[in-house]
């Protein structure tokens, strides 16, 4: 069996090993990799960058499952580091119950408590309710109907931000962070039929379908993948696991391009051998 | 996270990873545990945010008790009727469609609002439009997309055969359609591989980095 046969029927598990091994390596060593800001992103910076210092209210959705936090969590905390810095105000909820509320309770207070924050005054956690069409669609009529408390089973009412805040018309902006279709709905739903710019950073797998939403202006920016997080982490200066991430996206996909093309030239060299034997 | 956190997550990560090689009981532990896990907890968190605080608390406030909620507490139980198949109470089964039935209406109806004004009204601009220009030209954006949306609409119009005109702008649209695969088989290999960095940024820093360094 020749080098080109082996290569064809190389166990997958090497495959495997090769890009563990290529995930490794940047830890021992200090890589860096250069990241270009997409047009995208930076509409989506420079729109939550247009919007009134202290006075804007700004709802940041984590619609996301804890599998996707490599992505998702770097742009929701580029995103709160940009609105706390800017003494925006935040209203965080969620669609999604597996995480969703946990982990915007989790990220919103950490980034909060840099910039010395108070819950009820500065943001509030609605947490989650189930079946996304009637909250999208109930939100825009009154979101006490919707949310009575927030996530911890406060009233609404007695949360001092919550009483400027009533349905999308107090909203000033929305931050969507989706790894699923929800974001879809934010669109269809909520910017189409309210008309409140809606920006998103979703997870990479989403990203080439949303281009088109930005493309026909329904969308106001968006960040892909971690990628998309490196980029606004750089535009708000916190570079942090998004930014870090990319040097070894950069190797894993030089190692990929690599494997590629070393399979399919066994692939075609095997077949013409094989070709040339039956002749 | 406290310690024992850590520790359980590096375990399930590990767990999970295992698969890599082969099936093992390890990975099987790892997966039941989280399908299970996942399963209570949604029941639970459905219990307190929907059934007690949008059904039980208004019904049974003193003050002003929401009576009609009833008839939304009978058609969801109603749904339980089709746990009746292959019982004495089999033929009682079609009770869940009554349930069933307004939430298809319901559905359908706030669906084709939504879709008509963000997918098919708001792509439809979207196309016609001339494409923003960020340094690029913005005609020959604008004529890509044209071309593309009209030959990829093509390929999918099945009532005459590709042949001639129509088959030379189908086969237009094919290679649009696999430009299109390819820039999501590029996108979702980023979005794998950053899955990995996460975890293996857990392993790393969290867990190995609470005991080695």
């Amino acid at each position: 069996m020749s080098l080109w046969d082996r290569i064809d029927k190389l166990d997958r598990r090497w495959i495997f090993l090769l890009v563990g091994i290529a995930v490794i390596i940047p830890l021992f060593v200090n890589m860096e990799a250069e990241i270009s800001i997409t047009p995208e992103a930076r509409q989506l910076f420079e729109a939550v960058d247009a919007l009134p210092n202290d006075s804007s209210i700004v709802l940041v959705t984590f619609d996301l499952y804890a599998f996707s936090l490599a992505e998702t969590e770097p742009m929701a905390r580029a995103a709160l580091h940009h609105l706390f810095s800017k003494n925006i105000r935040v209203v965080t909820v969620t669609t999604i119950p597996l995480g969703g509320p946990s982990i915007a309770e989790r990220v919103t207070r950490e980034v909060a408590a840099e910039y010395g924050k108070t819950y009820g005054v500065d943001f509030v956690n609605l947490g989650y309710k189930p079946n996304y069409v009637s909250v999208l669609r109930g939100m825009g009529t009154d979101i006490r109907s919707i949310y009575p408390t927030d996530n911890s089973g406060t009233v609404l009412d007695s949360l001092p931000l919550m009483n400027e805040v009533f349905n999308y018309d107090d909203l000033d902006f929305i931050f969507v962070t989706a790894d699923n279709g929800i974001v879809d709905f934010w669109i269809s739903i909520v910017q189409a039929q309210y008309g409140i710019p809606v920006g998103a950073g979703v997870t990479a797998v989403m990203a080439p379908k949303q281009y088109a939403y930005v493309g026909s202006g329904q969308m106001t920016g968006l960040l892909g993948g971690m990628k998309g997080a490196a980029e606004y982490e750089l535009l708000v200066e916190r570079a942090d696991l998004g930014v870090k991430g990319m040097a070894i996206q950069s190797l894993i996909h030089f190692l990929i391009i690599a494997l590629i093309a070393v399979g399919n030239i066994a692939y075609f060299i095997s077949l013409r051998r094989k070709r040339r034997g039956q002749a | 996270m406290t310690v024992f956190e850590i520790w359980l997550g590096a375990f399930l990560t590990l767990a999970i990873f295992s698969f890599l090689y082969r099936d093992n009981p390890v990975y099987r532990l790892a997966e039941s545990a989280f399908a299970g896990i996942s399963a209570g907890y949604y029941i639970g968190l459905i219990w307190e945010s929907v059934i007690v605080q949008f059904l039980w608390v208004p019904m049974t406030n003193p003050e002003n008790p929401k009576v009609w909620l009833v008839i939304p507490l009978f058609l969801g139980l109603l749904m339980f009727a089709r746990l009746f198949s292959g019982t004495a109470l089999g033929k009682y089964v079609w009770l869940s469609r009554i349930g069933l039935a307004f939430v298809m209406g319901s559905t359908a109806g706030v669906f084709l609002m939504s879709e008509l004004h963000g997918n098919v009204l708001g792509q439809m601009f979207g196309t016609m439009q001339v494409q923003s220009a960020q340094g690029e030209p913005a005609v020959l954006l604008t004529i890509i997309v044209a071309v593309g949306v009209i030959a990829t609409l093509i390929y999918f119009y099945f009532s005459k055969e590709h042949t001639g005109a129509l088959g030379v702008t189908a086969k237009v649209g094919i290679w649009f359609i696999m430009i299109s695969f390819g820039a999501h088989f590029g996108y979702t290999v980023m979005g794998r591989i950053s899955l990995l960095i996460g975890r293996v940024y857990f392993l790393w820093n969290d867990w190995l980095g609470s005991f080695l360094f």
